[in-house]
């Protein structure tokens, strides 16, 4: 379980904010509330109108609607949010994961209003954003990176297919401002390499407002891993460890673990101190994941992560240390209170990602939660936002619960999640329960190693009569 | 005792929900602010229902904000309720920093009830006045 890290005297560090305002929604708004609460800051929750009733609000020290259900009308609206903090006078915003969180703008309109983003500057998130320059910094810092050009690919159709030819088919195109598996394709041979492009431009000029691409080698059979950094305002940084989040769905991730099993520290550590060094080449501040292919012993660097993300929480299982608190002190401008060498990694951790959908379509499953009970025991934890008679709303993403556990070993981990999958009951809407519990009974997964393909193909498996 | 708002659309499919689930036929829900009727079936039932009065109009504020009243210095719920007001009528003012949006009636009639204290912060949405058309 997380545990607590010495916090330096206040009289060294003038803390910048008192309150946050929690710029996001469901379960990761419940799980800031709690991170701040502990801290001793008061707290913000700003809602939509289908988020009225949310069991958050009502222990936040002020809550307010910002707009209609629509996400683009509350979530996304960066006036609302800043108007909102501006009324309830908080001190800083934190933005979570997904909506506003790897916004640029907004994280400068924050800091240009005269409070904090709780995350890192806009410049780094701008440089990380984008593709390119993303990987440009990478090589900088010694990180390895897929192969492939670090420049957008150019017009000419003959200069494109000479860049393939280097790199060697198969190759991936990508949109340089994608990002969640969107604005991708693979091509397997030259002759399809024309309409590809044509494709990608026009879906990344639609999708992301801008057409450039860029092409890297594509590895059949990788796995994904991620490596956790925390970085204060002064200089310092740590990573914490490796996460294997391989087992994806449409590129979505489903069940996240950590340490990623199977790779030796020889391998990881020298990665995992090149990125941050990365951090420190570019002023990062805050928490942020690297992202990579690993495939034969050797890693690629994919994209980083500039925020708080969905699975941290099996970082903090293994690491003792509470990410999000680490992430608002650093916000605060306070120094961080760990080396590298207080780092280590105690135990396994699974985390599963209870999703409201249908189990065999995947269709997000709307309604009210007639039923409910979640696990409980020790090992295991949830981070939830809902509760019996709770309205699950079509408007917004279908995750509803995670279910973390931890355990001395890999196979006590996979153990305790059976057992806490087990004992999961949500009544009322359909969830993926039975797909997470079949999914903790396969054989490959139980051995571990198990590439970003696999659940695609396990799939299709099971879906033949 | 908590007042409900018997022309919030949230409401009346709220109970609709609930006299569905029940299997009740109909309900009709008095208050000082008017009837409410739901007849869950059977045409012909609604052929004998009373005339229904003219719904009240609830003022949802447009966004967030302070509520201020119309007369600076009033800080309290005005006593002099029910009053009739006009279409147009400011009936009070949300504070955007610098910025003061009027709060307009958007019907004449008769101002009922004002939910909000001056000085409050309103969220979007949240109910402020509820007015009686008058015809």
């Amino acid at each position: 379980m997380p545990v607590a890290v010495p916090v330096p005297e206040a009289s060294a560090t003038k803390l910048r904010f008192d309150s946050v305002l929690i710029a996001n929604r469901g379960e990761i708004a419940a799980r800031i509330q709690a991170a701040c609460r502990a801290l001793d800051l008061k707290t913000v929750c700003v809602c939509s109108e289908a988020d009225r009733d949310a069991a958050y609000g009502k222990t936040a020290d002020s809550f307010l609607c910002i707009g209609p259900s629509s996400a683009t009308k509350s979530y996304l609206n960066k006036d609302a949010l800043l108007l909102a903090a501006r009324l309830t006078g908080a001190g800083a915003i934190h933005p979570g994961y997904g909506f506003l969180s790897e916004n640029a703008a907004f994280a400068e309109a924050v800091e240009k209003a005269g409070l904090v983003f709780i995350g890192p500057d806009a410049r780094s998130i701008a440089i990380m954003g984008d593709k390119i320059s993303a990987k440009r910094a990478m090589i900088a810092a010694g990180v390895p990176c897929v192969p492939g050009p670090d420049t957008a690919l150019p017009d000419d159709p003959s200069a494109v297919a000479q860049i393939a030819l280097e790199i060697g088919y198969p190759v991936i195109i990508k949109a340089t401002a994608g990002g969640g598996g969107r604005g991708m394709r693979v091509v397997a041979q030259a002759e399809q390499l024309h309409d590809a492009i044509a494709l990608t431009r026009e879906e990344a000029r639609q999708a992301f407002g801008s057409a450039e691409l860029y092409m890297e080698k594509f590895l059949r059979h990788p796995r994904h891993i991620e490596i956790q950094v925390l970085c204060d305002s002064h200089g310092n940084a740590v990573w914490l460890g490796h996460r294997d989040c391989s087992m994806q769905r449409r590129h979505q991730k489903v069940v996240e673990e950590a340490p990623a099993p199977g790779i030796a520290e020889a391998i990881i550590a020298p990665v995992g101190e090149a990125c941050v060094k990365a951090c420190q080449q570019i002023g990062y501040r805050g928490v942020g994941t690297f992202e990579f292919l690993y495939e034969d012993g050797a890693f690629y660097f994919i994209e980083m992560n500039t925020r708080l993300q969905v699975e941290h929480p099996v970082t903090e299982m293994t690491s003792g240390l509470d990410i999000v608190q680490e992430q608002i002190r650093a916000a605060q401008g306070v120094a961080l209170a760990i080396t590298q060498a207080d780092v280590s990694c105690n135990g396994h951790s699974f985390e599963c990602r209870i999703n409201a959908e249908d189990p065999e379509s995947f269709l997000s499953s709307a309604g009210v939660i007639t039923g409910l009970n979640l696990p409980q025991g020790h090992g295991i934890r949830v981070d939830t936002h809902i509760h019996a008679g709770y309205k699950v709303s079509p408007y917004y993403d279908s995750l509803i619960a995670k279910v973390i556990v931890h355990a001395p070993t890999r196979a006590q981990a996979m153990e305790t999640m059976r057992r806490a999958l087990g004992d999961t009951r949500i009544d009322g809407i359909s969830t993926n329960i039975a797909f997470l519990q079949a999914l903790f009974q396969d054989e490959a997964f139980a051995k571990g190693e198990t590439d970003i393909h696999y659940l695609e193909q396990w799939l299709k498996l099971r879906s033949k009569p | 005792m908590t007042s409900i708002d018997l022309t919030d659309p949230q409401t009346i499919a709220f109970l609709t929900d609930a006299l569905t689930t029940a299997g009740v036929d109909g309900v009709e829900i008095s208050g000082p602010s008017g009837t409410l009727r739901i007849i869950m079936s059977a045409e012909e039932k609604v052929s004998h229902a009373a005339p229904a009065p003219s719904p009240a109009l609830s003022i949802k504020a447009p966004m967030a904000g302070i509520f201020c009243p119309p007369r600076p210095g009033s800080s309290e719920v005005p006593a002099d309720l029910p009053r009739t007001v006009a279409a147009g009528q400011a009936l009070g003012f949300l504070r955007l920093g610098p910025v003061l949006l009027p709060l307009a009636a958007p019907k004449a009639g008769l101002l009922t009830r004002q939910f909000v204290e001056a000085g409050a912060l309103v969220g979007f949405g949240d109910t402020l006045f509820q007015i009686e058309p008058q015809s």
